[in-house]
């Protein structure tokens, strides 16, 4: 569902990727403003939820 | 109500200069007169989603899961409205829910942010009263909670309203909260502020004693007026909205008219988007072509935005085209967010069969396709 996504100009971990089921990805900063963000950081509070690796 | 003149206040109960509006930016809400709508003018078969946008700056909140409804609506830019507006936010049940589950809710919301309310004092010594207007019409006699739900204090003020058949102005003016003097608005480009309209709602919202325009720390069951309509309630319900205005003060002046453009930079703090308007059309700026299956492309943004912004892109990605060496075809296998800050958003662009020819610029348009739009958002 989430996946980080590396930086081609920085080479860092720069926003992430979230996939839901039929529909296109969306991609989302590390801004705790972004709301989709925020929503990111109340799921991976929860036990067993944790980011997938880039590919 | 008699025009008050004094050398404390000035000109009290002034509403309007020559039968027209008194002056520029008393309105606090964006897009309330429903001009702009970037994403699309209608959006049916709503009531699963948390949050669901059809015109900018509206939102359509239902809850989700177990508190779900199945209930369902349409949501549409429509061109409706009393003398002097030309565009309302229309809703029309399309599936009714009469068996109404405690924790279901259906509300429209305006957001703001708590840099833009300073003004209000909320919280603090002197704070000011506001005043909430907007018309309303329905298909039929409702009765619905018009709510300001302060986010930074979880506190809650609201007041019922009337719909009738016909268009009609609603002025509401809530009482000043200074509560004890410790829940000010953050100053900052977080949600401070909503203006709530609550549409449908089981006990959860109204199984406790409703008290009219009076603030008080959040709970749930008195927050829906009493005998308050339900928008689900059958298939024929609809709820109109348009004039929506919010101004500091005990006054409801005239509607603040805006143009059309300086809405639209007002709505793209909130969300921007490219494309949709030619088939060959283009998209954002000029890409650097890294590989040849890999290209980098800056959006910037018109205005700089409230937040860094999510990445989305309509359409496959095959409705894309990156013309490039000759201007030869290109079609996309992929987008994707790589760097997204508020005043530049870098997008990668991926074409998988490798023959894209590196080094050369290349210019990102539709693939005779109209479907494809980049957007960005940073609503609240």
């Amino acid at each position: 569902m989430y996946k980080k996504v590396i930086s081609q100009m920085s080479g860092q971990f720069s926003c992430i990727e979230k996939t839901v089921s039929g529909q296109n990805p969306i991609y989302i900063p590390l801004d705790p403003a972004n709301t989709d963000y925020a929503e990111y950081l109340l799921w991976e509070a929860i036990d067993g939820n944790t980011i997938a690796d880039a590919d | 109500m008699s025009l008050i003149l004094d050398g404390t206040n000035g000109i009290t109960n002034l509403t309007s200069i020559n039968s027209g509006q008194l002056g520029g930016r008393r309105n606090l809400v964006m897009n309330g007169e429903m001009k702009v709508a970037q994403r699309t003018t209608s959006s049916a078969g709503l009531g699963a989603d948390a949050m669901t946008r059809v015109l900018d700056r509206w939102g359509l909140v239902t809850n989700t899961g177990d508190s779900a409804t199945a209930g369902r609506v349409t949501m549409a830019q429509v061109a409706d409205g009393p003398s002097g507006f030309a565009n309302c936010l229309k809703l029309t049940t399309t599936t009714a829910d009469t068996s109404i589950a405690a924790g279901e809710v259906m509300l429209i919301q305006h957001a703001f942010e708590g840099q833009d309310l300073q003004g209000i004092y909320k919280g603090v010594s002197g704070a000011k009263q506001v005043t909430v207007s907007f018309y309303v019409k329905g298909n039929a006699n409702a009765t619905y909670t018009c709510e300001l739900f302060d986010r930074d204090n979880l506190r809650t003020i609201g007041q019922a309203f009337a719909v009738t058949t016909d268009w009609n102005r609603i002025e509401l003016t809530f009482a000043a909260d200074e509560d004890d003097g410790s829940s000010p608005f953050d100053d900052d480009n977080n949600v401070s502020l909503h203006i709530q309209i609550f549409l449908h709602g089981g006990s959860t919202f109204s199984g406790g004693t409703f008290v009219n325009n009076t603030w008080a720390n959040q709970t749930n069951n008195t927050r829906m007026a009493e005998s308050h309509t339900s928008i689900l309630d059958a298939t024929s319900r609809t709820f109109f909205i348009t004039g929506v205005q919010m101004e500091i003060g005990a006054t409801a002046t005239d509607f603040e008219h805006r143009s059309y453009g300086e809405e639209l930079l007002l709505c793209q703090r909130y969300f921007q988007q490219w494309g949709g308007d030619l088939a060959y059309g283009y998209f954002g700026g000029v890409a650097s072509i890294t590989t040849t299956s890999n290209a980098f492309m800056p959006l910037l943004c018109t205005v700089e935005m409230r937040a860094n912004p999510t990445f989305a892109f309509v359409g496959a990605a095959s409705v894309y085209d990156l013309r490039n060496n000759g201007n030869a075809s290109h079609p996309l296998t992929g987008l994707a967010g790589d760097q997204l800050t508020k005043t530049v958003a870098g997008i990668t662009l991926t074409r998988s069969n490798g023959d894209l020819t590196a080094d050369v610029p290349g210019q990102l348009i539709g693939n005779n396709s109209t479907v494809g739009r980049l957007q960005l958002s940073a609503d609240i």
